[in-house]
């Protein structure tokens, strides 16, 4: 039976009198990618950061490789990786020594570290520009330095948000296979992504959150069968369930 | 169903410069207005006190012009420093000449910042409209605030030279249209500037180079007054009085054009009127010829230099091999001996804090400041010879013992100062120096003791560095006995541990992960009160460690208690100041960037 390595237990996330997010519950288990969609301001970003330990949950319980998030928030932390939509990084570091920081961080060995930031330096084709401060690097370059940092602990679970938004389709189709990979070592990927076509291929099951509830949660099948939309793309499905159709036959007049 | 045909294409590009340059200002305008309203109250009545008070201090600049310049007519003054006329005629081309070159050295930054580092230059760019149109904007736009702010000083000056020299009516309008005229050229000229510099070094390194070359100058220039003030005679005499009026009007040379502008119009104002017409339009024609010119060359310069930007940006790092750069990121003893001692979480903080201090000029003006504030305090201290003040000699003679014995630890004091200094920005600044990066350290198993541990001594550790240097330095200069040196250093390393504790836990407080320029990462209301509650801890500190020396010298006992009642009571004080408050934030800490 796959162990649960994200679950969330009726989060809510309040700032001020407005909901962000609302009574979600889901579970990621161990060799799963999960794909979050939702439209924009729908609560996803306020999602992950709850999970990553970025923000405190109003109430509910989120845990991490079975440590709670808000109890023991160092063990979560290490068990977790995290990239987030934009790569804010130390300007003034360069690629090589933001991961040596990281490295200290996640209180690696030495000369693991060492060995692990030549590696994923390489496979992200960063080794070039390593020595470089990375305020000399361009947007794809911070986020690939970003997901650099992620795997640097070789983390069990993997959270990111929008990976894709601004690599090139070469480093897109890298994160895909190391996601994979990842996957298949038994770790957990929650992504989210306004990519359908991302999320309907790489993803084993998909949550859907709109106005900061969970409104579907399944494998593409099941979000079918919900959506009453047999046959139908994610789009479709998507745009049925967030009431987004309208929005599509506007954009149908303006083609 | 489709799209009506027509609406393809329906938007008019506009090839006419000045009705769009008209659009652009008003939206500027209308961001301002937006930024007001939307403004908090309190932030809004101090705009408006703040606006009221410019006004009142142009009036009273105004005043006090015309009072001057009346006074330097003035016959009483002609019998103490000879005749005036040649230094108030140069007047006019003195304040030109300021004028003309403070815009330019400030347009220059803000330029910088304005073509090359706001984002909405690619979008202004991409819109169909004259690229003429953008730079005239832009160049208003720079050049507008420190017009007024130079305005506010030199329009009341002038103004009050025309009234007090009985000025044509024609000088007054022609002043505020050359004042207007050199602004556009000096802006103009700051553009061209921009864009040669940035043809060579990166944009984003030139706006540090410039905020540190800025600031060391300012500081040093404010603090070298201080300095010459503190070992001379302060009376002017006659002659000084004489010479300098003498130096300034000879400034007033006809040959150089930018006396021109001022020359004209001092002449316009007094009715000689083939020579100050000929000046001032000559003046007004080179003026405008040169925004023409700037703005022509920079609409050929600009693409070329940001291109160039980009490119010199990936070619400026140096080829080391990927172990070397490792290798020599850390030196092996600091390292091995940290890696026994602490943790490998703060040792990553500590090393990843000095390099970006070091590395970023802007970080680094503002720790230059206090080793500044040191070397010239510390040369007026030398100077005063650490003798107390003799007054009339009606003091007792215990008093004046005792009071010798403090003055002895004066170094103390000025080690510490320069100490408090770094402090401030190292310890209250510590988390808002995290900035936007903050998220990296919240989301990694860092626990939020390890932080404000290793906070505390990337604060800690150079401060006392920089003030056992300065204490040891004193020390050796005026031959302190060793038990007196020994206690210093104990009493500055302790009292260094309470300042820091209590800055960093309020600068964590108060701290601002939001800042874009460093200039702006204070950690406001929480930061002052730091400086205050540290303000206060100084004296009190340095009372409970000091004091039962003054005490022993007062009651004729031993050194040997004084020092041991000082020590323990100065230690414990110290150390609850140094452990408690970071303790006591911890929890906060864990919710910070929230």
């Amino acid at each position: 039976m796959p162990t649960p390595l994200i679950q969330t237990q009726h989060l809510t996330k309040r700032f001020g009198d407005k909901i962000a997010v609302k009574d979600v519950s889901f579970e990621i288990n161990s060799g799963e990618v999960f794909g979050f969609l939702g439209p924009n301001g729908a609560g996803k970003t306020t999602t992950i950061k709850i999970i990553v330990g970025l923000l405190q949950p109003t109430s509910g319980r989120v845990t991490v490789a079975g440590y709670d998030i808000s109890a023991q928030p160092i063990q979560a932390k290490a068990a977790s990786g995290y990239v987030p939509d934009t790569p804010n990084l130390y300007a003034k570091l360069t690629g090589r020594e933001l991961l040596s920081f990281v490295g200290d961080l996640y209180n690696l060995d030495r000369s693991q570290v060492e060995r692990r930031i030549d590696e994923l330096l390489r496979m992200f084709d960063l080794i070039s520009a390593a020595n470089d401060t990375i305020d000399s690097y361009s947007h794809g370059m911070q986020q690939k330095t970003a997901l650099a940092a992620a795997l640097m602990h070789d983390p069990k679970v993997l959270i990111l948000d929008e990976p894709t938004v601004g690599l090139d389709p070469k480093s897109a189709r890298l994160i895909k296979d190391i996601l994979r990979q990842m996957v298949d070592r038994g770790a957990a990927v929650f992504l989210s992504t306004h990519i359908l076509e991302i999320a309907e291929r790489m993803c084993d099951r998909i949550g859907i959150i709109n106005k900061g509830e969970l409104i579907a949660v399944g494998t593409m099948d099941e979000l079918r069968t919900l959506g009453q939309t047999g046959g139908a793309s994610l789009e479709d499905i998507f745009l049925s369930l967030t009431g987004g159709v309208e929005e599509a036959e506007i954009a149908e007049v303006l083609k | 169903m489709r799209a009506d045909a027509n609406l393809a294409g329906r938007a008019q590009p506009s090839s006419a410069v000045l009705p769009v340059v008209w659009k652009l200002l008003r939206l500027r305008w209308r961001t301002t207005i937006n930024s007001f309203r939307h403004a908090k109250t309190a932030a809004k009545v101090g705009t408006v006190i703040g606006l009221i008070g410019l006004a009142v201090f142009g009036g009273f600049i105004f005043w006090l012009s015309w009072l001057l310049l009346t006074f330097l007519r003035s016959p009483s003054l002609t019998q103490y420093v000879g005749d005036t006329t040649t230094f108030v005629d140069a007047v006019p081309v003195l304040i030109f000449s300021a004028f003309f070159l403070g815009i330019l050295l400030t347009s220059f930054g803000v330029l910088l910042q304005a073509l090359y580092l706001s984002g909405d230059m690619d979008f202004l760019l991409s819109a169909p409209v004259p690229i003429r149109a953008i730079f005239i904007t832009k160049l208003l736009q720079a050049v507008l605030p420190n017009f007024g702010f130079i305005a506010l000083f030199g329009l009341p000056v002038l103004y009050g030279l025309g009234l007090a020299n009985g000025y044509n009516i024609l000088y007054f309008p022609s002043v505020l249209l050359m004042m207007v005229s050199l602004s556009l050229a000096a802006a103009g000229l700051a553009g061209l500037l921009v864009m040669l510099v940035v043809r060579i070094f990166p944009a984003r390194r030139v706006v540090e180079v410039l905020g540190f070359v800025g600031a060391i100058i300012s500081i040093v220039c404010s603090q070298l007054g201080n300095l010459m003030n503190s070992g001379h005679n302060n009376n002017v005499s006659q002659d000084q009085v004489t010479g300098a009026l003498g130096m300034l009007a000879q400034l007033n040379n006809p040959w150089i054009p930018l006396n021109w502008p001022g020359r004209g119009l001092a002449a316009l104002g007094e009715g000689h009127w083939v020579p100050g017409l000929g000046l001032t339009l000559l003046s007004l024609g080179l003026t405008g010829g040169l925004f023409w010119l700037s703005l022509l060359t920079a609409e050929r310069w600009y693409y070329s230099g940001w291109a160039g930007m980009q490119v010199i940006a990936r070619k400026k790092q140096p080829a080391h091999s990927p172990r070397m750069a490792t290798a020599s990121a850390r030196p092996v003893a600091i390292n091995s001996l940290a890696v026994r001692l602490l943790p490998a979480p703060i040792r990553g903080l500590i090393w990843k804090d000095y390099l970006v201090l070091r590395r970023d000029l802007r970080h680094l003006s503002q720790l230059v400041t206090p080793l500044i504030f040191g070397i010239i305090y510390g040369i007026m201290f030398l100077r005063a010879g650490g003798e107390p003040p003799a007054g009339r000699g009606e003091a007792p003679a215990w008093l004046m013992n005792s009071f010798r014995n403090l003055m002895a630890y004066g170094n103390i004091g000025l080690a510490i100062f320069v100490g408090w200094m770094l402090l401030q920005r190292l310890a209250g600044m510590g988390f808002s120096q995290e900035g936007k990066n903050y998220w990296l350290l919240k989301a990694a198993p860092v626990s939020a003791r390890q932080m404000l541990t290793a906070k505390f001594l990337v604060a800690y550790l150079p401060a006392l560095a920089l003030s056992v240097l300065f204490l040891v330095g004193f020390s050796i200069l005026q031959g302190i006995a060793i038990a007196q040196a020994a206690y210093s250093l104990l009493v500055v390393v302790l009292c260094l541990a309470g300042m820091a504790g209590i800055q960093l836990a309020f600068g964590a407080a108060g701290a601002n992960f939001t800042w874009e320029d460093p200039r702006k990462m204070n950690a406001g209301k929480m930061g002052c009160l730091g400086m205050i509650l540290t303000g206060l801890y100084l004296p009190l500190n340095l009372g409970v460690f000091l004091g039962p020396l003054f005490l022993a010298a007062l009651f004729s006992l031993p050194d040997g208690y004084g020092y041991l009642a000082g020590g323990v009571l100065g230690c414990g004080m110290s150390l609850l100041c140094a452990i408690l408050p970071p303790r006591l934030l911890e929890a906060r800490v864990n919710r910070l960037g929230e």
